[in-house]
């Protein structure tokens, strides 16, 4: 019976496991204590049973994000760490791997962690919290440039430190264009300004470029040696807030450092009192064709080619904390500009969702529980009408292992289970207890014509049961099609999980029923 | 007509053995019954009032609003801001938004569990989504929440191909029913009373200001397929059986549909009644008001038009 293979598999690929604990890790930002022990991201398609958890630091267990974050806060600064991990390999076995941490300070960690997931089901933004971005370009782009898009992005969000993202470029009905960006966990509002700059960087003497974003920088430096507030500057008071600087070295081509030499050959020195003096033009830098900064140019750049340049930038806010929480922000915005370079094309930001993991939890918790009393109440519809137990519960049976189908064949396929994903399994079950219904009736039915109907045997009356339940099929396909690609996919996951429980409905589930009905029933 | 006498007879024999209470019941029961099988014609008119009145609601919202459903901030643009409090003074928070951004129109709805507030949804258009999470933070001291933005570009994009979306699956099932039945006049009773199901919904949600979101297409595409699986049931068992006696099979496919549509209204019913989630309600709302609706649409509407056009085929 292909059903109860096929049930098994499901079961194999979800992989419940609801004593899987630990916190399993998201991301680990590069160069930071985590990062420098060896510790490493997750490879984006690794399932989430998969990935490796944190059970254990110090000697502390840990079980969940609340004790992470206890021993972590109660962490003096300047230790070593001892972190043990595990990692699955192959199904049952385990990978143990102990890292040694030097513990500087908490931002310096570079470990964000989630809750170990029970099983390999893959939940929607909304069900799990996080940040999602939809973007449009603002012209039509080739499918190269859409790959090139989507590649840089994946590196500014790497860069910035987020690995745990998804990006998707989709087309609607009518052809537009939209890359869907999805990052799971906590609010990341940080990340939208980020991806819809183009990205455009320019640095110009006058109106010649002298070098841009990309290629033509060789390095740029985040470390805390040569990048940071501005030691010289800091915060300045100012009478609606503070300002505070930041700069950063960053190393340029030898192509680029011979652009330089060749346009400041040509200006001339302009002394300004004591001390060095200055080229008669600055240098102008331009982020998306805005002028963002512009730096005087020493004297002893005329003509020489010098690689190493140190670029600045400001940030403002209401009191210092906020003035250098902004300052902070935009260097790192421009650091992974410059690292990861521009975009093709300018895109625009057309849908933003920051989705709170509490909130998502709350849902999940109360849809789980709508799943189970939808199949009580269905169950109690199906007793009352036809008052034999021994219907009832093939009927029963096939639509808890329903679930369970949609479910397992959603992870494997790595589609996100969100709210609507959820509406259209509540859905799947209406519907498939209705064609059990209907296969029902026609079995046992005509019991009101004693006239000839007694010699149709099994497989005509299952035949006949079998048209309507096909027919309806089709049609309930024919509907939810469209919903797959409509307006940026934003209904994909209730398409999918109504396709998926319809389709392995009338394939596996309907003809195991009728194999049921018919060895409970043929008893009579 | 033999048959029909036995039938009669056993149906006495049953009468004669239960209790006289239930008699009565059962008389009025008969009574209904054979009123459905002889004034068909007359109980036609059942759907074409609701879908009359259906009408009229429509367009008064369109008079209203220029579209002829309430849309929500999914489908026009706008944010959706979801808060967890227990704040209830949300006429206050309304005109204390609009003060501040009178471009914007806002809508506050509230998350209810354990007979109190314990969230609220703020939904305003032409207003940037920091700023009404500004603006409430003014009032109301709230740490988790969940914002959506939608460009008024997306929304209206989305929705204009939903409801092509809708037509095609019209379509589609059309020439699926078409390909079974093999008669167009069924064809047509079929998509009629799932035009009507939705219809005749479509106007009570009007009645009822519910606004129109993505989820709420979805659920009406889910009702245009669940209308016509039940005609699809009522035509195989109507035109397709070779059964003699047209009322036995009717009543046949009522009992398995009615059956059907119980399960699927008490699916959607619990879901509808304990889900704490906006999206999630909506489209449970929609369909299960699409379900019983059908109900009507179908053994009140569907079965008229077929039953009509059997028995000027038997003439013939």
């Amino acid at each position: 019976m292909l059903y109860i293979i096929v049930f098994f598999l499901t079961l194999l690929v979800i992989n419940p496991n609801p004593w899987h604990s630990g916190v399993t890790i998201r991301t680990v930002t590069s160069n930071s204590s985590a990062y420098n022990a060896g510790m490493q991201s997750p490879e984006p398609t690794e399932v989430p049973m998969v990935r490796e958890r944190i059970v254990e630091i110090n000697r502390v267990p840990i079980n969940n994000v609340i004790d992470f974050e206890k021993v972590i806060d109660s962490l003096p600064e300047n230790v070593t760490l001892t972190i043990k991990t595990e990692k699955t390999k192959f199904g049952f076995f385990h990978d143990v791997n102990t890292y040694f941490v030097n513990y500087i300070s908490k931002d310096k960690l570079g470990l964000k962690v989630y809750d170990a997931p029970k099983s390999n089901i893959l939940l929607g933004l909304d069900l799990q919290g996080g940040t999602r971005v939809v973007l449009q370009p603002e012209t039509e782009v080739s499918s190269e440039d859409m790959e090139i898009i989507k590649t840089n992005m994946e590196r500014r969000l790497n860069v910035f430190g987020l690995s745990d993202t998804i990006i998707t470029a989709r087309k609607d009905l009518s052809g537009t264009q939209f890359i869907v960006v999805e990052i799971a966990g906590a609010n990341e509002e940080e990340v939208k300004e980020l991806l819809a700059k183009q990205g455009k960087f320019e640095a110009k003497i006058g109106n010649e470029t002298v070098f841009l974003g990309g290629r033509d920088i060789t390095y740029v430096c985040r470390t805390a040696q040569c990048s940071g507030i501005d030691p010289q500057y800091g915060c300045q008071q100012f009478s609606d807030g503070y300002n505070c600087r930041f700069r950063f070295s960053i190393s340029l081509s030898p192509e680029a450092a011979q652009r330089q030499a060749n346009i400041t050959r040509n200006l001339n020195v302009v002394s300004e009192g004591f001390g060095e003096g200055y080229l008669s033009k600055n240098l102008d830098l331009y982020l998306d064709d805005v002028l963002v900064d512009t730096l005087r140019i020493g004297a002893e750049l005329k003509g020489n080619p010098v690689t190493d340049i140190s670029i600045s930038g400001s940030g403002v806010g209401r009191n210092r904390q906020e003035a250098l929480t902004d300052t902070q922000l935009n260097m790192k915005r421009l650091q992974t500009v410059l690292i990861t370079g521009s975009l093709p094309v300018k895109l625009n930001i057309i849908k933003t969702d920051t989705l709170s993991p509490q909130l998502g939890k709350e849902f999940l918790r109360n849809a789980i529980w709508i799943a189970i009393l939808s199949e009580l109440a269905v169950t109690v519809i199906v007793l009352l009408r036809y008052r034999k137990v021994k219907i009832a519960i093939p009927i029963i049976t096939v639509i808890s292992s329903e679930i369970l189908l949609i479910l397992g064949i959603a992870a494997l396929l790595k589609q996100n289970i969100d709210i609507a994903g959820i509406a259209g399994i509540i859905v799947a079950i209406g519907t498939g207890v209705d064609d059990q219904i209907v296969i029902t009736d026609e079995i046992l039915g005509h019991e009101k014509e004693e006239d000839v109907d007694r010699y149709l045997n099994w497989a005509q009356r299952i035949k006949k049961a079998f048209f309507i339940v096909i027919a309806s099929y089709f049609a309930t396909i024919a509907a939810m099609i469209p919903l797959l690609f409509a307006g940026a996919g934003l209904l994909q996951g209730f398409a999918v999980t109504t396709i998926i429980g319809v389709t392995n409905g009338v394939f596996i589930t309907r003809p195991a029923f009728a194999q049921m009905m018919e060895i409970l029933l043929s008893e009579e | 007509m033999s048959k029909k006498k036995k039938h009669k007879q056993k149906k006495q024999h049953k009468q004669i053995t239960k209790k006289t209470q239930v008699e009565k019941p059962k008389l009025f029961f008969e009574k209904v019954k054979h009123f459905y099988i002889t004034e068909y014609k007359k109980l036609f008119f059942i759907p074409i009032i609701l879908f009359v009145l259906s009408g009229i609601i429509l367009l008064i919202t369109y008079a209203q609003t220029g579209f002829f459903m309430k849309r929500d901030v999914t489908l026009q643009g706008g944010v959706s801001l979801t808060i967890t409090t227990n704040y209830s003074d949300l006429d206050y928070l309304e005109s204390y938004i609009t003060e501040k951004y009178p471009l914007s129109s806002v809508n506050i709805r509230t998350i209810e569990a354990r007979g109190g507030i314990v969230g609220l949804i703020i939904e305003a258009s032409d207003i940037h989504g920091e700023q009404l999470l500004n603006t409430t933070k003014e009032i109301i001291d709230f740490s988790d929440y969940s914002i959506e933005t939608m460009g008024s570009s997306l929304g209206s994009s989305f929705f204009k191909q939903m409801f092509v979306a809708v037509l095609v699956a019209f379509l589609f099932m059309g020439f699926v029913f078409q390909l079974y039945f093999k008669s167009l006049y069924a064809t047509f009773a079929a998509l009629l009373s799932a035009f009507l199901d939705i219809f005749i919904t479509m106007g009570i949600m009007d009645l009822l200001n519910v606004r129109l979101t993505a989820g709420g297409i979805a659920a009406y595409l889910m009702l245009i397929g669940y209308s016509v699986d039940t005609s699809i049931l009522l035509s195989t068992k109507l035109l397709k059986e070779e059964s003699k006696d047209v009322n036995i099979a009717l009543f046949g496919a009522m009992k398995t549909g009615f059956t059907m549509s119980a399960a699927g209204i008490a699916a959607t019913g619990i879901s509808f009644l304990l889900t704490n989630n906006v999206t999630l309600k909506q489209i449970m709302l929609i369909l299960i008001v699409g379900l019983v609706i059908d109900l009507i649409t179908t053994w009140i509407g569907n079965v008229p038009l077929l039953r009509f056009y059997l028995e000027k085929n038997v003439k013939n």
